[in-house]
């Protein structure tokens, strides 16, 4: 499937100098890259609940998510790191069986993606950091489309957390909106 | 036992400290010299600035425009979220001189003139997010890791404002 939106930001072969390799760079790298499993099985659900505009959106963004998810792969790889594979399923924060459901769940995910592309932003390297800031805004950009309203805070404060991997293989939704834990790593 | 002893220690060295701060020169010296401004005090003034400029803006196009009140009035609570969490970060020591006392107060510039027809309101008001946007990215690297990352959320923030500054989306 060819990715029509072009990921946060490319791998360039010279930015592989600049980054030593680093533990706390693959480590929020690998944190980004599980907040985008997250939100390509997210989106994927999402997807299947909504029609016309908006399941376009959504295949966009599952498109777009899927397109960043081998951008992070190539960059952990890059620094000599193993890419996380994504979990068999994910839990949902809340159950989705309707189009308001599904629209709320893609603009959580975004808030997630956000919140684990801050992380990049933290680190010491400056292309990493410029990195991160402007996939947290592109994140954040799609939250708003979904929401139809900003956040004063994207990726620092996430008003629901999103879908975790699920405990053991349970691919069911959790029962009613139960609050797992914020991992914003899921390590 | 050893309680005391430190407490002792303590006190000797209070002692010798009110003796060095009381007067002679090289007791001043052992104080060390007064802590250096970081480089996250500018950037958070420069931030703070930037995010008073932008309410001033929208005080103006609300004043312009009465009409954009409902679009434009939760984008302004956020700028002015994003103030009261950049001021958090600025300590600055109370004592000595403050030239600028006031970093809440643009006194000397004229309000920003805004358009005043509605569409001309949101383009102005879009175009100065974008600025400010970008404007905070680029003092991201300046920056120490959580001011940092507050900028970079801060900045994702006023790209969503502009975003939902589009004549037409969800007239009142």
């Amino acid at each position: 499937m060819s990715a029509s939106l072009s990921a946060p930001e490319a791998v360039t072969a010279g930015q592989n100098q600049l980054m030593a390799a680093q533990p706390a760079a693959i480590a929020a790298l690998q944190a980004a890259l599980n907040a985008e499993h997250a939100a390509v099985y997210g989106y994927g659900v999402a997807g299947a609940h909504l029609t016309g505009a908006k399941q376009k959106a959504a295949a966009r963004g599952w498109a777009a998510h899927e397109a960043a998810r081998d951008t992070l792969s190539s960059m952990i790889i890059a620094l000599g790191g193993q890419p996380a594979a994504a979990a068999a399923a994910y839990r949902l924060p809340f159950p989705v069986r309707g189009k308001q459901a599904a629209i709320m769940l893609a603009a959580v995910l975004e808030d997630r993606v956000a919140a684990a592309y801050l992380g990049l932003v933290a680190l010491g390297n400056a292309r990493l950091r410029m990195f991160g800031a402007r996939a947290v805004q592109v994140a954040a950009l799609r939250a708003t489309s979904w929401r139809g309203e900003a956040l004063a805070f994207p990726g620092l404060e996430v008003p629901v957390s999103g879908p975790v991997p699920a405990a053991q293989g349970a691919s069911r939704p959790a029962p009613g909106p139960s609050t797992p834990g914020p991992s914003t790593s899921g390590g | 036992m050893g309680r005391v002893a430190t407490r002792r220690s303590v006190l000797a060295a209070a002692a010798s400290l009110s003796l060095a701060a009381a007067g002679c020169g090289k007791g001043i010296g052992a104080l060390g010299t007064p802590p250096r401004l970081l480089p996250d005090v500018a950037v958070a003034r420069d931030a703070i600035a930037g995010e008073n400029l932008m309410i001033s803006r929208y005080d103006a196009a609300l004043a312009a425009v009465p009409a954009l009140a409902g679009s434009l009035t939760p984008l302004l609570e956020q700028h002015r979220e994003h103030l009261v969490r950049l001021q958090a970060r600025l300590i600055e020591p109370a004592a000595g001189s403050q030239q600028d006392q006031s970093p809440s107060g643009p006194a000397p510039t004229a309000p920003p003139q805004v358009p005043a027809s509605p569409a001309a309101a949101q383009a102005y008001l879009r175009e100065a997010e974008q600025t400010a946007a970008s404007t905070l990215l680029g003092k991201l690297t300046a920056a120490s890791p959580s001011l940092a990352q507050l900028l970079a959320s801060i900045a994702a923030s006023e790209a969503s404002h502009a975003l939902l500054l589009v004549p037409n989306r969800r007239s009142t």
